[in-house]
């Protein structure tokens, strides 16, 4: 075959062009520390590695969001802490009120602490967080949420949740409303209250209430009367549902329920039971702050204070269950967050390595690639300048 | 006697004549399309004198050149197919390092926005985090112009260069149909002797024509080259020139179209190689399609975040107004349109899964519409009749009036998207973080029974926020605003208004729930959940790939697109650096052969001069001894 000159200097240039833009490329692997930097140089990596990317701002943005959550949740599960205190210390004045040894006067210096724990709970009821806005009121973050009535409290917030993304299909909620942790409170013992009527007279003060066979009880309404001084009977409307001697202390057992009282109730007396009904907590507390206010005047009146401590104290519990049972809630929810971010950690891990894998520049093989490709060019050019001194004419 | 100087002046004559061919070629050893030349040398007829014949020398019987017109012709079309591949490559790799792996930062940016509205979620009532979202939203907004910019200013750059390729094709069709006459002439003149400097030149222009566009030749028995284009359209015939001119498209006035001047018909369809192919190529299998996929995913950007936007509540209590804008669809009237009817496009809101990133042909053809796909030539016929609408693809056509026999109007549902896409939400308040309805249990429940928060279906709904009570009745039955009674089935869905609420549990008799409006709940974010987990929702290819993985497939697609180009870019160069081998191997001068015959020639030339001067001292001897005799 004829060699023509043309033929060498077109190869020439041709495999310089593409020694050069090798060893350009590999160059750029370098500095920028990638495999590659545009699609084309490996387009299905470069699709993943999108995608990893995504996946990764996404897992580092349900971190955010996890933190976020776990700020909220610590101020509610704080302010319930609080909560349960307050409603501690006027469980302890309630029973201090109930001993019986007290005057008007002490029961009245109670009463002032009783306000001024009413006062706390509202603020606690109103806490807001590091944004300002009201943790208790729902969606309503902006209002606040509790404002003090002659009833108790009025809940100006709504009955929303909020969810936070925790990781992908998985949400928690970082807060509760004021409805579920302060109004939504069943009264008495949770499923019914045994209350004095009015009018009583006698003694008969209403002690523990329980359910014995929640199968039994049908969540009906009954009057506890007494025909004859020791004896009882139970009417549940005009229909007699159980009667029996009546003992101080005893226990009248009837439809899967058991009361117990104490003192001597009179012919007129009556006592209802009734379905437990949601009340406020702030209702709870004006109830206890008015019968403190109220104080004792006669010996009936004295038998109504004991039954209205005592049922106050009942709804005090009632409002302990319930903030312990959202601050139960609360630690699953900051468990799973804490879950949740272990798994994310090593997810975002997972996530790097694999964009690492894909993008990230082996430098040894880089600079291997690097010095075979310089070799290849010096020889190339080397060639070339040998093969150029060879010519039949330098020898003429 | 005589003999020897005829013959040797013969040979002195031919030798020199040799050593100038020669020389002639090393002077144009590195002349583009210069083609060796070599002499025929051919024994001189003797005159017969009735005795053995002896010759009479030499003479030279013409000059030729190395050519092979098939090695020509299997270059030149190697050199189009170059051509094409180089035009391709050159605008796929522009592509490739302007997008670099990420669109241009496109993809960060929407993983940006996302974010933002997951940190909305978490902070529905900061004006901080609400504005952050404004700004990714706008990053995002301009990451699409960006790319789309990119793209218009290279269709901009295919058609400056269309325009040159054309100038350039038309000149050198003009200089060929020049050598043709001058090689037509110059043959008959000279009896039948090629003109070889001009045939070089010649064949030098075809070569340069065919890098521009691919052609195919004929040649004439009187020497002249017919040049033909694409399917035959002639660009040379003889002596005359029948030039190529640009056109706009019949559709898009911005993209230009190549036409024969004869017939002004398009024939830029049969124009598939060449650098001018290559850039049609470009235009229609790069540029177009990655804008209309770009304009896919900023579509169904905006409609999505748009339509949940729409569901949810700002906090002023409104419902939500659209974050993104994005222009109308683009849908032109051919301008071979008898009638002056338009048509307008818009993308249909629950279409987008049916929404293809293909541009089509919506003609009408004795009355009866046809949508054709552009990108395969696959047709539907659309649902409608009359102006329309005509529904197919994800899209909705409407007609000004009805149309003509033979209308035609190019639907581009996408191609104007990214371009357009904008932030038209600037007050942060705006953003529709709450949903938009709240719901509530009655304090004085006693059942068991709880409600849903709400979602809503229809945010068009005409009292979707009007306030409404379900009561029950019983615990199965219940009444929406006193009307029913309706049955009851925990966990139901209950549709009313435009929202949609599940109440599960046991109810009781008389207890009731509420659903009202959500102004106030500045606090709610469930909109803004649904906002941030859209990225993972499969909306397009029918559901089937979200917005984040809709990038991720340009991006893919558009790298392997490049990376293809590429490689048959390369493997094209080889296959033509072995083309230019053989031709050159025919026609290409070796220094060290033209060496070598130069002294083959001087030693031939000084033998012929030995003869003449031995014929010299044979004749001096002869008249030496002629002297001696008569003296």
């Amino acid at each position: 075959m004829r060699i023509t000159e043309t033929m060498n200097q077109t190869q020439f240039l041709n495999s310089i062009n593409l020694l050069e833009s090798g060893i350009n490329q590999t160059q750029n692997q370098m500095s920028s520390s990638l495999s590659f930097t545009t699609a084309s140089q490996n387009p299905t990596g470069a699709g993943s590695v999108n995608n990893y990317e995504q996946a990764l701002a996404q897992s580092q943005q349900y971190a955010t969001n996890a933190q976020s959550a776990q700020t909220n949740l610590s101020t509610e599960d704080n302010a319930l802490s609080q909560v349960q205190s307050q409603l501690q210390a006027l469980r302890n004045l309630a029973l201090e009120a109930n001993s019986g040894i007290l005057t008007n006067s002490n029961l009245s210096a109670i009463a002032t602490q009783a306000v001024q724990i009413q006062n706390s709970l509202l603020a606690l009821g109103n806490t807001q967080n590091g944004n300002g806005e009201y943790i208790f009121g729902g969606f309503a973050a902006q209002t606040q949420p509790f404002t003090l009535s002659a009833t108790g409290a009025t809940y100006n917030g709504d009955q929303g949740q909020r969810q936070v993304q925790i990781a992908a299909g998985q949400t928690v909620s970082d807060g509760d409303n004021g409805d579920t942790v302060f109004n939504q409170i069943k009264t008495g013992n949770g499923t019914f209250t045994v209350a004095a009527a009015t009018g009583n007279t006698g003694t008969g003060i209403v002690g523990a209430t329980t359910v014995s066979n929640p199968a039994l009880y049908d969540g009906g309404t009954y009057t506890i009367t007494f025909p004859t001084a020791g004896t009882y009977q139970v009417n549940e409307g005009p229909t007699i549902v159980a009667n029996g001697s009546y003992t101080d202390g005893g226990t009248i057992a009837f439809n899967g329920v058991q009361v117990t009282l104490s003192g001597q109730p009179a012919t007129t007396d009556s006592f209802t039971l009734a379905p437990s009904t949601n009340q406020s907590l702030f209702t709870t507390v004006q109830n206890l702050v008015s019968a403190l206010q109220t104080g004792i005047s006669s010996s009936a009146s004295s038998t109504a204070f004991n039954n209205s401590i005592n049922g106050a104290i009942n709804n005090i519990d009632q409002a302990l269950n319930q903030s312990s049972n959202v601050r139960t809630t609360i630690g699953g929810r900051l468990n799973s967050i804490t879950t949740q971010q272990s798994v994310a950690t090593s997810q975002q891990t997972q996530l790097q390595q694999s964009i690492s894998n894909l993008q990230g520049l082996d430098f040894a093989s880089a600079i291997t690639t690097l010095d075979q490709q310089n070799t290849t060019l010096s020889a190339a050019l080397q060639a070339f300048t040998l093969t150029q001194g060879l010519s039949l004419f330098k020898f003429l | 006697m005589s003999d020897v100087f005829g013959i040797s002046v013969s040979a002195l004559q031919a030798f020199q004549q040799a050593i100038n061919v020669t020389s002639n070629n090393v002077a144009n050893a590195s002349t583009p399309g210069y083609d060796r030349e070599t002499v025929n040398l051919t024994e001189a007829i003797p005159q017969p004198d009735g005795g053995a014949t002896i010759g009479a020398g030499v003479v030279v019987s013409g000059i030729n050149r190395a050519y092979s017109q098939a090695a020509a012709n299997q270059l030149n079309t190697s050199q189009s197919t170059l051509g094409q591949l180089s035009a391709l490559q050159n605008y796929s790799s522009q592509i490739d390092n302007l997008f670099g792996t990420t669109i241009g930062g496109l993809s960060t940016a929407l993983q940006g926005f996302y974010s933002a509205f997951s940190d909305v979620a978490n902070n529905p009532t900061s004006t901080a985090s609400r504005q952050a979202l404004i700004g990714q939203a706008q990053s995002v907004a301009s990451s699409f112009q960006n790319a789309s910019g990119e793209l218009s200013s290279l269709n901009t750059d295919v058609n400056s260069r269309i325009t040159a390729d054309v100038t350039q094709i038309n000149s050198i069709a003009k200089a060929i149909s020049t050598l043709n006459n001058q090689i037509v002439t110059g043959t008959a003149q000279d009896g039948g002797q090629q003109p070889n400097e001009l045939l070089d030149q010649r064949d030098q222009l075809v070569s340069s024509l065919s890098q521009l566009v691919g052609i195919s030749t004929t040649t004439d028995p009187n020497g002249a080259l017919n040049v033909f284009v694409g399917n035959g359209q002639p660009l040379v015939l003889q002596g005359q020139v029948t030039s190529l001119t640009t056109v706009a498209n019949q559709f898009n006035a911005t993209q230009l179209e190549i036409a024969s001047s004869a017939s002004s018909a398009v024939i830029s369809n049969n124009i598939t190689s060449g650098d001018l192919g290559g850039l049609l190529a470009a235009r229609a299998q790069v540029i177009n399609p990655a804008m209309n996929q770009l304009g896919q995913v900023a579509t169904a950007l905006s409609q999505t975040v748009n339509s949940q936007q729409a569901q949810g509540m700002d906090l002023s209590g409104n419902l939500g107004a659209p974050i993104f804008s994005v222009g109308t669809p683009l849908a032109t009237g051919s301008s071979h349109n008898t009638d002056a009817v338009t048509a307008s496009v818009t993308v249909d809101p629950n279409g987008l899964g049916a929404l293809t990133a293909n541009d089509y042909v919506l003609s009408f053809v004795g009355g009866t519409p046809k949508l054709t796909n552009t990108a395969d030539g696959t047709s539907v016929t659309p649902v409608g009749t009359g102006t329309g609408p005509y529904t197919a693809a994800g899209i909705s056509i409407v007609l000004s009036g009805v149309p003509a026999n033979g209308d035609q109007f190019l639907v581009q549902p996408t191609a104007s998207a990214a371009g357009s896409l904008k932030v038209v939400l600037s007050n942060p308040s705006q953003i529709a973080a709450a949903g938009a309805v709240k719901t509530a249990a009655a304090g004085s429940n006693t059942g068991a029974a709880t409600i849903s928060p709400g979602t809503v279906l229809n945010s068009a709904a005409a009292n979707l926020l009007a306030p409404v009570t379900i009561a029950f009745t019983s615990p199965t039955t219940y009444t929406i605003n006193g009307v029913g009674p309706n049955t009851y089935t925990s966990g139901g869905n209950i549709d009313f208004q435009g929202w949609e609420v599940q109440i599960s549990g046991a109810p009781a008799n008389g207890d009731t729930f509420t659903v009202s409006s959500n102004a106030g709940g500045t606090g709610d974010n469930r909109n803004a959940l649904i906002a941030a987990n859209a990225q993972n929702v499969g909306v397009l290819q029918n559901g089937t790939t979200s917005i984040t993985g809709g990038i991720s497939a340009l991006i893919t697609g558009l790298g392997s697109q490049a990376q293809q180009i590429n490689t048959a870019q390369t493997a094209q160069a080889a296959v033509n650096a072995q083309a230019l081998t053989s031709v050159q191997s025919t026609t290409g001068v070796n220094l060290d052969e033209e060496a070598a015959s130069l002294l083959q020639w001087q030693q031939a030339y000084q033998a012929a001069a030995q003869a003449l001067s031995i014929g010299n001292s044979l004749f001096t001897t002869l008249i030496d001894s002629v002297n001696g005799t008569f003296t």
